[in-house]
């Protein structure tokens, strides 16, 4: 997903799409400890990796946590409002972090520690994370028994065969396409072919694609292996849509839900309220709880305003969070630096990476040499900087973030970690061996408070190098769409990208496939490299999650070190915090912020 | 009278009808694609097409605004959210949610800060402007002329944060900011209320402390008030019955662009206290570049200004019957 995406980058950055991915960090991660010890916590973490559990992992319900008792009223502070409930709507973090309360999927990701480190994906509404007999092209689940819709009826195959249909009518726009897109067989829009218009005019997918041969069974059958499947099964957007209750658009704002909490009032843009689901079955869930009288959410709270209340600790606000509001980045060292404020705080990684692109299609940047000049002279304090520091932050060696299978923390062919302000001596001699020193360099940047701020010492940088840098803002809301745009004249520019599930399959095609160059598309730098493409669909078919994750790193590194058409510049983090009188507050790599399941009242 | 509100209201419609054609063209006429904002990551040219179609935004400019300019007048039902009751500014692109209903929604708690705000820097803003020229030349008027000096001089994104800090989180004086419908609590109502109605008046408060000062003074000084007083009457009577009158017709007509600013939505106020008004909306809208939106605030918030100098026109017409022969 783009952090950003293509949506209005301004002040929010809401739309920067997804979440469901394992992050690693250790509480107080961001105290700055020093990066090697935590580049290899985070490298442990990953050999770990997340398996596939069975149908005893599956059962439910979910171990208790330590201390909590039911009850209580929590306030959840966030900035922007829900834009949508619909789960086939839904794909952005705060929507996904909500999404685990309120909705359930075949399989989801269950902690299998009580640190929020290490998980499993399990069957959530399915017995286990579902089983395939052909290396991933059949996909078999078995709905459990019990489990129902906040109405009391029962939910059956038929519910999950219309949740699928219906992501193929024209309404749905907004969530993940995965799927969608593995069941027809073919990459971009043209999935939509399929069922054009959804099950609402009497059409179903073919049993050759999907089949549910009792009320219990659905069976996906792909053209090709899809190992994934489990990983993509888990995200928000593939939970469960009621065929009863569906009201098409209207469900967007009045869904049916089967998760333990339901919504009883909500006013867009002002405040929900959640209630407890009495039809929820704690033995048929091993993921959730449900300890909380209620949640009662309030928007508009920026992150200044969330964290001062917070901090206030008075009140309702001795029981008050923010599932997406970060600490502000200017009380960010206060909190951490107070021992009192600080026990009251978690923090880990979000699921992005931030890169700098080059452009590819400008002539001057086809100069390998060039682009090497710029990957050495590029300092990335700036950015740093500018977003929080090293708390916030942290500097990057490849495209893969700490959060994705494949992580080589070792990894850093410039040398940014130990020269994050650049090289501008080596640079220099690079350009000079080009015979290009004093060559423009068009750089666009965001116009942002931190966009004005990184990029005018991203260009001092660079002209220490030798290079003749022209600043080019570009406006907040139309950011992603200029830079996406093939023909733009800008010969760098800065985005960032999160994996969906915490796989490289869902950063290296997207970004790098040089046959997804179009108007639009997330191959900003127009990288089309004849071996990325033929690694890129070998990767794609290897089933064993460890090989392929050697596979997608390999791509990473010949990306970064042989080609040099994207510079990682960070892995971004956050610090949450949440009132004193909250207990269960955990840091979940795979939501990447707090784990609202867990949450109670002391 | 009657002809004097009808020549008023009938401009007002013509001004609101430009308004409407400008603020089309300029909004859907403009070359960003609304469409790339809900493509997704995924985007392709064909997805986007798909969008173009459910948003309609695939049909000609002059089509687009004929369907719009219906749609306010009568309605529309081919949307595929559902049907959209005149007066239909459409659905947003962003929520999903009916425009004018957001609006309606949005609506209580601007008219509240705005009415409220009003209520206090008329009462304190004119209270002591008056005071001040009743009292000119000493230490009180020197006071009072100061203290406005410097607070008009304030920001409300600086008093607002400020009064939140000492007054809710220090000494834990007020309630934080919050809307709570007037019908529903109001003594939640008022106490979510206090501090950004304080705050708020506190600018336009300082503002009219001096207008009202200079006003009456200027006052004052006519010879009708001088006359009056060559007469043998009171002080207190002349300053009340004949210069307060006069003193107040620039200040109605202020206040009434006061008001009808804010009732538009008094953007700074309404983000710094995170409250969900029209001037947050506003906001919002820009945010998402959500056009539909963005152009049902601009027209209401065009529609209130428009009103309210219809209502201050009237107002100035009733305190100077010179506006209604001219």
């Amino acid at each position: 997903m783009g952090k950003g995406g293509r949506h209005a980058y301004a002040a929010i950055s809401l739309l920067a799409a997804g979440a469901l991915v394992l992050t690693g960090c250790s509480e107080g991660g961001s105290e700055g400890t020093g990066n090697d010890k935590q580049d290899k916590e985070n490298a442990e973490r990953q050999q770990a990796g997340i398996e596939f559990g069975d149908a005893k992992a599956s059962t439910g319900p979910a171990e208790e946590v330590a201390g909590a008792k039911p009850g209580g009223t929590i306030t959840v502070l966030q900035r922007d409002s829900f834009a949508h409930l619909d789960p086939g709507q839904i794909y952005v973090s705060d929507e996904m972090a909500l999404s685990q309360l309120i909705h359930r999927g075949l399989t989801g990701y269950k902690a299998t520690s009580d640190d929020g480190k290490e998980h499993e994906v399990v069957g959530d509404l399915a017995t286990d994370s579902g089983t395939t007999t052909d290396g991933g092209k059949t996909w078999k689940y078995t709905l459990k028994d019990g489990i129902k819709w906040a109405d009391g009826s029962a939910i059956t195959s038929a519910d999950i065969r219309h949740t699928f249909e219906r992501l193929f009518a024209p309404f749905i726009s907004n969530g993940p396409t995965y799927i969608q897109q593995w069941m027809a067989d073919t990459p971009g829009a043209e999935y939509r072919s399929l069922l054009k218009d959804g099950p609402y005019k009497g059409k179903h997918l073919p049993d050759t694609v999907l089949e549910t041969p009792d009320d219990k069974t659905i069976v996906f059958k792909f053209k090709s292996a899809k190992p994934d499947l489990p990983y993509a099964l888990a995200m928000a957007g593939y939970s469960i849509v009621s065929e009863k209750n569906d009201t098409k658009e209207k469900y967007d704002k009045e869904p049916m839900t089967a998760g333990p909490y339901k919504i009883q009032e909500f006013k867009s843009g002002k405040s929900m309220t959640l209630v407890k689901n009495t039809n929820w079955a704690a033995d048929t869930d091993p993921i959730r709880r449900q300890y909380v009288d209620q949640f009662n959410f309030q928007f508009n709270k920026q992150y200044e305003d969330s964290t001062k209340a917070i901090l206030d600790d008075s009140g309702t606000n001795a029981t008050a969070v923010s599932f997406s509001n970060q600490v502000d980045a200017g009380n960010l060292s206060k909190v951490l630096g107070d021992a009192s404020m600080k026990s009251r705080t978690i923090s880990g990684y979000q699921p992005y990476v931030g890169q700098m692109n080059i452009n590819l299609s400008q002539k001057e940047m086809q100069d390998k040499t060039v682009r090497e000049a710029i990957a050495y002279a590029l300092p990335v304090t700036p950015f740093v900087r500018a977003y929080g520091g090293t708390d916030a932050m942290e500097v990057a060696g490849g495209l893969i973030s700490p959060t994705v299978s494949g992580y080589d923390a070792s990894f850093d062919p410039f040398g940014k970690k130990k020269k994050p302000a650049g090289d501008p001596a080596k640079a220099k001699e690079l350009l000079d061996k080009a015979g290009k020193s004093g060559m423009k360099l068009t750089f666009g940047y965001i116009n942002t408070p931190e966009g004005q701020q990184y990029s005018t010492a991203m260009a001092a940088g660079l002209e220490k190098a030798g290079f003749d840098v022209q600043r080019q803002e570009i406006p907040a809301e139309t950011y992603y769409d200029q830079v996406s745009r093939v023909k733009n004249n800008f010969d760098i520019f800065h985005t960032a990208w999160g994996a969906d599930w915490p796989s490289a399959s869902t950063v290296i095609p997207p970004l790098y496939d040089g046959r997804q160059i179009q108007d639009g598309a997330s191959n900003y730098s127009h990288i089309n490299d004849s071996k990325v493409n033929a690694d890129i669909d070998k990767a794609s078919t290897i089933t064993d999650p460890v090989k392929a994750a050697e596979a997608w790193n390999a791509i990473n590194e010949y990306i970064v070190k042989d080609v040099v058409s994207n510079i990682p510049t960070a892995y971004y983090k956050q610090t949450q915090i949440a009132g004193s009188g909250l207990g269960g507050f955990v840091y979940d790599d795979v939501i990447g912020g707090v784990d609202p399941r867990r949450l109670f009242v002391k | 009278m009657l002809r004097f509100l009808f020549r008023r209201i009938l401009g007002s419609i013509v001004i609101l009808i430009l308004l409407t054609v400008v603020a089309f063209l300029l909004f859907f006429g403009m070359p960003r694609d609304p469409a790339l904002l809900m493509c997704g990551k995924t985007c392709t040219p064909e997805a986007l097409e798909n969008i173009h179609r459910t948003l309609g935004i695939d049909k000609s400019i002059p089509e687009q605004f004929w369907i719009f300019i219906s749609g306010l007048v009568a309605g529309r039902d081919d949307f595929s959210q559902g049907p959209c009751p005149a007066p239909c500014f459409g659905y947003s692109y962003h929520t999903n949610e009916q425009v004018w209903s957001t609006l309606l929604d949005r609506l209580p708690l601007t008219v509240s800060l705005a009415l409220g705000a009003t209520v206090v820097f008329l009462f304190v803003g004119l209270g002591t402007g008056m005071i001040a020229a009743w009292r000119r030349g000493t230490l009180v008027d020197k006071s009072f002329t100061a203290g406005s000096m410097v607070l008009s001089s304030m920001q409300i994104y600086f008093l607002g944060p400020l009064a939140m800090a000492v007054l809710v989180y220090q000494t834990h004086l007020f309630d934080e900011p919050r809307y709570t419908e007037l019908t529903k609590d109001p003594v939640a109502w008022f106490t979510g209320l206090i501090i950004p109605w304080v705050v708020l008046s506190t600018i336009f408060a300082a503002q009219y402390t001096r207008m009202a000062r200079s006003s009456m003074i200027e006052q004052l000084q006519e010879e009708h008030v001088r006359t009056a007083r060559a007469k043998g009457m009171s002080r207190r009577y002349v300053f009340f019955r004949y210069a307060w009158r006069g003193s107040l017709i620039p200040i109605v007509t202020i206040i009434g662009i006061d008001l009808s600013s804010m009732l538009g939505g008094a953007i700074i106020t309404e983000y710094t206290f995170g409250l969900p008004g029209l001037g947050h909306l506003a906001v919002e809208s820009v945010q998402f570049s959500d056009l539909p939106l963005l152009l049902g605030v601009m027209l209401f918030a065009a529609a209130v200004i428009l009103l309210c100098n219809i209502v201050v026109d009237a107002v100035y017409a009733v305190i100077d019957p010179r506006v209604r022969l001219s």
